[in-house]
């Protein structure tokens, strides 16, 4: 059996960077950091407590519906309202403070429908998880193993997709430089349209698997959403395989860094994990703001060797 | 007598989130620093008055035990004590004002400087973490605003007895009133001139000279600084400081929805925007109740989502405002010859 804490560990680092890829995804085609982003994670979530407790199925069978609601949100999003509102001139910091906005509208819907499963249903549908509804593979939760699975073959598929396909070469064109891709004839809008629906697809899959292991609740997208930052900007905002990588340190960071200070200054400690995301950010700011992924190691290296 | 309640409440619910959106309407108005931790420096605030001026008085009168865990029979003696004396109250609460706004300014300072040079997203990301970041230590630190619990301020208003409401709304909202001149006075000035250069076009301000990064923390000390004032305030008028209570939702973003309503970069708009979301708060709060048994669902979630969509509407279709932004005031052209013929 394994130890309980080496499961929150790694789940909660795997989902965190699937979370991180599609976040990133957002950031390096759009350049909008999308503050509504964790919520759309959170409707994953409840699409699985539908799943096991109103519908009685199977949970993994539905991670697709997940993916493709909150894909569905994440292009409404941009279709609706980024898009138009950037046509009009907006600047990027009121569309900020639109995604800002819509995180809000999103957590409403979400503590209704959590009020709503509560009452209709009678479901535990305001702090829940689902660990029972969870296969078993050699005797430990599926999640454990299917989750960094999860993680590393998104990242397979995609850096396929953007290497090996023509909409892919379209895509990294987009991100490079959208005029000139714009001028030689790819679609940047519908490129920019499947960024987003793939994004929020992603936090879809991710939310429907958190409540497997952890504790759920309507604001948890929300919560972890500071995570998600801090993960993005440790691997660097500009790559893909720096938000993996990102996802996985900052997460492990947190469980595993807060168990262990735990163990050496006393349980209280692990009251302040949502603290670790901000010392993270912070730290990186201050020495490397270009992330872990845009640190010029070799040159830093040779020159203190010159140095010495 | 329900009118003059509702008329307090009012005048100090209007005192508060005046003083908030005012200094959001500066760094993020006037600056164009997106603040989405305009809770960070109201909890600043509040902690201030959680931790030090119950403190003093306990050394002062000489009463023994822990301040957390005796909170209320200390705060009781400490009450009747400040009962009957004014000028010790009038004080105390000058004195901790002043130390909320430099614990304010400390804060400002520090949330501001990782990530000034970077860009705005991670400014904005950064305050917003250090504003949960704040609220989950109020949380988990027992010491400094009594944990979850949370923690009973000394009365500073005691001495009006049952009066005491009217005395703290009153003064609330004439702090408000005195915050909305020293701001309209400091974006009426060259400041605010050179704090629009910098929303506007950062490589234009910069080429005329303006120091960009020193621009923004200053502007973002003094916001902080204004934003604690209102904490402070907020902890004496309710006379009590709990943690749980400094949410994003209500104190950083209402505050956003407030001055967009409103009209950013003018403070005449804040005014207004203030007046029309309190009143249309009021409103909603009265329906509410009349609402809910035929809901299966809390109605403040709706309320949540009637503020965020009102946003987007507003992002949409009104940008600008109830009252869009003005040029800035300069003197008139008799005065300007005047000045140059002396």
């Amino acid at each position: 059996m394994v130890e309980p804490i080496v499961i929150d560990g790694i789940v909660y680092a795997a989902l965190l960077a699937c979370m991180t890829i599609g976040f990133t995804l957002i950031l390096m085609s759009t350049k909008i950091w999308n503050f509504a982003y964790g919520s759309m994670a959170t409707a994953g979530a409840y699409i699985s407590l539908t799943a096991a407790e109103v519908w009685k199925l199977p949970i993994y069978s539905q991670i697709l519906t997940a993916f493709v609601l909150s894909g569905l949100i994440s292009f409404a999003l941009y279709r609706f309202l980024v898009r138009p509102l950037s046509q009009r001139g907006i600047s990027l910091d009121g569309l900020f403070v639109l995604t800002f906005a819509f995180n809000f509208v999103l957590l409403g819907f979400l503590n209704i429908y959590a009020d709503y499963l509560t009452n209709v249903f009678k479901l535990r549908a305001r702090l829940f998880f689902l660990r029972g509804a969870d296969i078993q593979i050699f005797g430990t939760p599926g999640v454990v193993i299917i989750s960094p699975l999860l993680a590393v073959s998104i990242i397979i598929i995609l850096h396929l997709f953007l290497t090996r396909t023509k909409f892919g070469t379209a895509m990294r064109a987009t991100i490079e430089n959208p005029p000139l891709a714009g001028s030689v004839g790819v679609n940047v809008n519908l490129v920019y349209s499947i960024t987003w629906f793939l994004a929020g697809g992603l936090a879809g899959l991710a939310g429907a698997l958190l409540p497997l292991w952890i504790l759920c609740y309507p604001n948890i997208g929300d919560v972890i959403m500071l995570s998600v930052f801090a993960a993005s900007i440790l691997g660097g905002v500009h790559s893909i395989y720096g938000a993996l990588l990102g996802g996985f340190i900052a997460g492990l960071a947190e469980v595993w860094g807060t168990s262990a200070l735990a163990g050496v200054l006393g349980s209280a400690v692990i009251q302040y994990r949502p603290l670790i995301p901000l010392i993270i950010v912070v730290v990186f700011f201050l020495t490397a703001p270009e992330g872990i992924t845009g640190i010029e190691w070799r040159g830093k290296l040779t020159k203190r060797i010159r140095k010495v | 007598m329900a009118a003059i309640d509702f008329l307090l409440d009012m005048l100090a619910t209007v005192g508060v989130f005046l003083i908030l959106t005012l200094s959001l309407n500066l760094d993020a108005g006037y600056c164009g620093i997106p603040n989405f931790g305009k809770v960070l420096a109201m909890i600043a605030g509040a902690f201030v008055v959680a931790f030090f001026p119950g403190r003093i008085l306990a050394w002062m009168l000489g009463l023994s035990g822990d301040f957390v865990v005796d909170n209320a029979s200390m705060i009781f003696q400490i009450n009747n004590f400040l009962a009957s004396d004014l000028l010790m109250s009038v004080a105390l609460f000058i004195a901790t004002i002043i130390v909320a706004i430099g614990f304010g300014m400390v804060v400002g300072y520090v949330s501001t400087r990782p990530a000034v040079k970077i860009g705005s997203g991670p400014l904005a990301i950064t305050l917003l973490a250090m504003g949960e970041g704040m609220r989950v230590i109020g949380i988990n630190y027992a010491p400094l605003a009594g944990g979850s619990i949370g923690i009973s301020a000394p009365d500073v208003f005691a001495w009006a007895g049952g009066d005491r409401f009217v005395v703290a709304s009153v003064v609330l909202f004439a702090f408000s009133i005195a915050v909305f001149f020293y701001v309209n006075r400091l974006t009426n000035a060259p400041l605010g001139r050179m704090l629009r250069a910098v929303r506007d076009n950062e490589i234009a301000a910069e080429s005329l000279g303006i120091n960009i990064v020193g621009v923004k923390l200053k502007t973002m000390m003094i916001s902080s600084a204004i934003a604690a004032i209102a904490g402070a305030l907020y902890a004496f008028y309710s006379g009590a400081v709990i943690s749980t209570a400094y949410t994003r939702a209500s104190w950083t973003f209402i505050p956003w929805a407030m001055m967009l309503l409103g009209g950013s970069a003018n403070n005449i708009g804040v005014v207004s925007g203030v007046f029309t979301f309190v009143l249309l708060r009021k409103l909603i709060v009265m329906y509410k109740t009349e609402l809910s048994p035929y809901l299966p669902f809390d109605v403040l979630w709706l309320e949540l989502i009637l503020y965020g969509v009102m946003v987007i509407l507003i992002l949409l279709y009104r940008p600008e405002g109830l009252i869009p932004e003005k040029r800035t005031k300069t003197l008139d052209l008799n005065t300007i010859k005047k000045l140059q013929k002396a």
